[in-house]
């Protein structure tokens, strides 16, 4: 008794459970400000772009606090890793609902492309973090048109996010580059999406091969591209 | 925006189930922002089975970690084994964190989805409406599935194959398990092969080992089981089977580390406890199998699949450690718990081993003829084992007559049971009664096989109407003879066939044959049989 009073207690556990906590209050947060955009224009509500803004950070807040509490979770091993069978066409249909609000006020357009048959089998929640945050991050980048492309390439499913922009810059590039390689965290980066990514993608196997990710320049627009195969 | 969209969900009807108010609250604003006004509420599971019983919902939402009383799965499970709710019924678990408990295969009973809290409007009808999609497949498969009518599901499986390619997965998912059903395992196996070809996806892999385990190469299971779990730390189901696996080879204390384990993974599942301590009870450990046997009657409170099993096991282990008085507890308890004259002589018969294991000699000899007294006040038996058990007791103890009725019993209802048949020779054998036992068992057994061939006899012969008469005698006499009560089905069947629509006889045949489902006997057989009878009453409906 009188020992385990004296022990200091575990930082990593009130570490997750605050993030999960945070991650409620932010969703809600979210919540209210996608309600609110859905329900004006800026022609009445002169707060418009701001609170466009605001949509967009705290939706950027809430997939690093969505993506630290599943690397813990991985971490500790006490992640129920999920693939199972799902239509690409749902999948899709979620992520769009998803940022659908975030588009429509930034005035983005955004094309998707992907046979209405395919299925594929991965972790949804893990791979719908991955792709929301892609294209919360293009929303940045873009000059106003986002394609998500998903096919399947030589056994791998493929899923593009393509921005119009100018691209990645170098250091994003290199970045991507050596976390493409092996997951590791030796470009000190605090680079946490992408970091989420690549174990996301790495922890998809099957028949010997396993999930990559990498960051291009090019595709429709030459702009940037981010791109995650599964097989 | 989708506020003002015309929703067909604002004309469905909907249970919250939450005990948290502002949970409620949230949920209830949330459903009336897409106007739904069928929309009713329950803080807690015993409240959410009250409504049910009284009306059907389209959809319910239900929170997955209630603090008291049932949990939201023990509400699920309820309502599905009470037909609560209708197969086309979109049940919804809501919860803060994905757990391991429902990733892959952890319950019979599945929601249709689980939402991750904070839950939003656009995301729930997002799920809804997959969910939906779903439905309009599925429904008519569990439709077909809940009435036992494994063939129609099947063929129902195939048209949507043909129309909905999109779920051909799923669909050959559940077609593998209908076919298990109905014992038609080497199509199942191919099913199973055909979808591993491209990857090793978990319930084709946990489905083949499960063939492995019927067909008795259990160590080829195990193998693949030990694989399945390396790759899938949380596929529960597969440390369901492994667990079987290494019991069927005999390997006790390795199947107790198995079932440790999963205990440890799935620890609200009463079966997986009670599985412990059964095991752990068998291997002499004491104190793990009084700690599952405890855990299992705790988690199992609220549960409608609950099994009076654990009571007697504890009652085992507190005779064991000379407790008498908790073990009387337990016991007393039990029969309070479930009130059937079936439980009231597993009570006794559990009294006596205890007493008997104790050397308490007189008291083991007046629970012996206590028992003996209420066999002959019930018809009602136990299953074949328990009954076993108290024959060795009553020869234990000095009593004679009453151990050869039962015996009687067993025999006759299993006469083609060559491994149980053994074993009744085995307790004659130690009750000193080697041979007079031996031609005993064989008279039961011929006598079994006459009353089975004169019935047939008579079906053969056309006389149908006596073929009936004499089946329905037959089923009397030996309730749970397997082949009995799948020929009575037959003939019935037959019987309305050729005379006509009867509901009495259809409804008579029906539970005849739902009886021998449980004792798992001739798989394909029964398949048909449901078909045949399925096909009449729905031409009753039509008419």
């Amino acid at each position: 008794m009188t020992n385990e009073q004296n022990q200091p207690p575990d930082l990593m556990v009130f570490l997750a459970s605050s993030v999960h906590d945070m991650k409620n209050s932010v969703s809600v947060l979210s919540a209210h400000l996608e309600k609110l955009l859905a329900e004006n224009t800026p022609d009445t509500f002169p707060g418009y772009a701001q609170t466009a803004q605001m949509l967009y950070e705290v939706k950027r807040v809430n997939c690093n606090l969505i993506q630290l509490l599943t690397l813990y979770k991985v971490g500790e091993q006490h992640y129920p890793f999920d693939p199972r069978e799902h239509s690409i066409d749902e999948f899709v249909r979620e992520v769009l609902m998803q940022s659908r609000a975030l588009f429509d006020s930034l005035k983005i357009e955004i094309i998707t492309e992907y046979p209405e048959d395919l299925t594929w089998y991965f972790d949804e929640d893990l791979v719908n973090g991955v792709v929301n945050h892609a294209l919360n991050n293009a929303s940045l980048y873009t000059k106003g048109k986002i394609k998500l492309i998903i096919r399947k390439i030589d056994k791998l499913l493929e899923i593009r996010v393509e921005d119009n922009g100018k691209g990645y810059p170098p250091a994003m590039l290199a970045q991507g580059a050596s976390l493409a390689r092996g997951v590791s965290f030796a470009t000190g980066s605090t680079g946490l999406g992408l970091y989420f990514s690549a174990v996301v993608a790495s922890m998809h196997k099957n028949r010997g091969r396993t999930g990559g990710m990498a960051l291009e320049n090019g595709g429709t627009w030459n702009g940037g591209c981010f791109v995650m195969r599964l097989p | 925006m989708a506020t003002n969209a015309p929703s067909p969900w604002a004309e469905k009807s909907y249970l919250i189930i939450d005990d948290f108010p502002s949970m409620r609250q949230m949920l209830r604003d949330m459903l009336r922002s897409i106007n739904a006004k069928k929309v009713e509420q329950a803080s807690n599971g015993a409240e959410a089975i009250d409504i049910l019983k009284k009306s059907k919902f389209d959809v319910v939402l239900c929170d997955f970690n209630m603090g008291v009383g049932r949990s939201g799965q023990q509400v699920l499970e309820e309502a599905k084994i009470n037909d609560y709710v209708s197969p086309a019924c979109i049940w919804f678990m809501v919860t803060s964190e994905k757990s391991a408990e429902f990733v892959m295969g952890a319950a019979e009973h599945q929601p249709d989805d689980y939402l991750l809290k904070p839950l939003t409007e656009s995301f729930l009808i997002n799920r809804l409406n997959r969910a939906w999609g779903r439905k309009q497949i599925f429904k008519h498969i569990d439709i077909a599935y809940a009435a036992r009518d494994y063939l129609k599901a099947i063929k129902l499986c195939d048209e949507y194959i043909a129309k909905e390619p999109i779920h051909t997965t799923e669909l050959l998912r559940m077609k593998a398990r209908l076919l298990l059903k109905c014992g038609e395992t080497a199509q199942a196996r191919s099913i199973f092969e055909k979808i591993l070809e491209d990857r090793d996806v978990v319930w084709a892999m946990t489905g083949l080992a499960k063939i492995h385990i019927e067909d008795g190469e259990y160590e080829s299971a195990q193998a693949m089981l030990e694989n399945v779990i390396k790759e899938n730390p949380y596929c529960i189901e597969a440390y369901d089977l492994l667990a079987l696996a290494i019991q069927k080879q005999n390997k006790l204390e390795e199947a107790e580390k198995i079932l440790i384990d999963v205990a440890k993974l799935s620890p609200n599942s009463a079966i997986r406890q009670k599985n412990l301590g059964e095991i752990a009870m068998k291997l002499g450990n004491t104190e793990t199998a009084e700690k599952a046997f405890r855990k299992c009657i705790t988690v199992g409170e609220h549960s409608v699949s609950k099994t009076p099993d654990a009571y007697f096991g504890l009652a085992r282990i507190c005779g064991a450690k000379k407790n008498d008085k908790e073990a009387l507890q337990v016991l007393t308890a039990v029969q309070k718990m479930f009130n059937n004259d079936t439980v009231k002589l597993r009570a006794k018969i559990t009294e006596g081993l205890a007493y008997h294991e104790s050397g308490q000699w007189v008291k083991a000899r007046q629970s012996a003829d206590a028992l003996g007294q209420m066999l002959h006040s019930t018809k009602d038996r136990p299953d074949a084992q328990i009954c076993l058990d108290m024959a060795e007791l009553l020869f234990a103890t000095g009593n004679k007559e009453a151990p050869i009725e039962l015996l009687q019993d067993v025999v006759k209802n299993n006469n083609e049971n060559l491994s149980l048949l053994a074993d009744v020779q085995r307790i004659f054998d130690k009750a000193h009664l080697n041979e007079k036992g031996a031609e005993m068992v064989e008279s039961w057994c011929n006598e079994a096989q006459d009353t089975m061939n004169k019935g047939v006899l008579l079906w053969k012969e056309g006389k149908l109407a006596e073929a009936v008469e004499w089946m329905r005698n037959a089923k009397q006499s030996l309730p749970s003879n397997a082949r009995i009560l799948l020929n009575f089905t037959h003939v019935l069947i037959d019987y309305i066939q050729k005379n006509g629509i009867d509901p009495v006889l259809l409804e008579e045949a029906r539970s005849v044959l739902l009886q021998a489902e449980n004792l798992n006997h001739d798989k394909k057989r029964f398949a048909q049989l449901m078909g045949s009878l399925e096909a009449l009453r729905s031409s009753v409906a039509e008419a």
